[in-house]
């Protein structure tokens, strides 16, 4: 079969492959029987777990600037891994939750790379530094927050419910 | 009374597109602010680098961090997303429940 054959016939069927596709999903979600629900519930738990992590984080950044002498401390990360692997074994087990999960990580993986420039850097600590790590890790639990704030809003205008056929 | 596709079709997009737009300007604004943040900060460093404030290999972790903050930013946008697809389907069939259900004589939607 030469290319422009290939091509017509590749034309030809695609319009029908998405009406199909498109049908699928129409009545799919006519019969779904709950409302439309692609991403979970808001979590209480995670939202203020994550604000007082970066409440305790800013308390040893703003130690870290006003003191750069300050000198590493462990505690601090032991203190921010148990509270995140506990959030993250939370957004593990919540339905439809990947999203916050891999928000969840991606913020442990900051804190395990600030620790590893806290840990590597001589002191005094270069108080720029702190401002542009401090900055990134924000930057993360303004996106985890956004994302639990828009999920509260959610429930305002609630959505239709679906039923099956009736008998 | 039979149901009219284009009639239905109409209606639904016009009780999902207000929607969508709103999301999408709100996902706009949050990605301007983040992304500004983060560019603002990866200019920073290099300037850090540069005044020998910081060396290479300190230069290196801080950008990671400010990548993985990017990847949370597309993160909370994809969430952000799907809520918005959510929202225009609830409402899209929310618009025609009244004539869809009128028109089989059951309530198909509730």
């Amino acid at each position: 079969m030469d290319t422009s054959t290939k091509l017509r016939l590749h034309l030809r069927i695609r319009p029908s492959i998405t009406a199909g596709v498109s049908a699928f999903v129409l009545v799919a979600l006519l019969f779904a029987g709950c409302a439309v629900r692609f991403i979970g519930d808001y979590d209480d738990t995670i939202d203020k777990g994550v604000t007082d992590i970066q409440q305790k984080a800013e308390v040893y950044f703003s130690k870290l600037q006003s003191s750069p002498n300050t000198p590493y401390d462990q505690d601090f990360y032991d203190d921010m891994n148990a509270r995140l692997a506990v959030l993250k074994s939370r957004a593990a087990l919540l339905p439809k939750y990947p999203i916050i999960l891999e928000q969840l990580s991606n913020l442990k993986s900051q804190f395990d790379t600030f620790q590893k420039l806290d840990k590597a850097s001589p002191r005094p600590f270069p108080s720029v530094a702190v401002t542009d790590a401090e900055s990134a890790i924000a930057v993360s639990v303004e996106s985890i927050l956004k994302l639990e704030l828009a999920l509260k809003d959610r429930g305002k205008a609630p959505p239709p419910s679906l039923t099956k056929g009736s008998k | 009374m039979a149901l009219d596709a284009g009639m239905l079709a109409d209606q639904m997009l016009g009780a999902a597109l207000p929607i969508l737009k709103k999301h999408a300007q709100d996902a706009e604004s949050f990605a301007k602010a983040e992304f500004t943040k983060i560019a603002q900060t990866i200019v920073s460093i290099g300037e850090q680098v540069a005044g020998g404030q910081i060396n290479q290999q300190q230069a290196v972790l801080l950008l990671n961090m400010q990548t993985t903050a990017s990847r949370n930013v597309l993160l909370c946008l994809k969430g952000l997303a799907l809520l918005a697809a959510e929202e225009a389907i609830n409402a899209a069939l929310g618009v025609v429940k009244t004539a869809v259900n009128a028109a089989l004589k059951f309530p198909l939607i509730a």
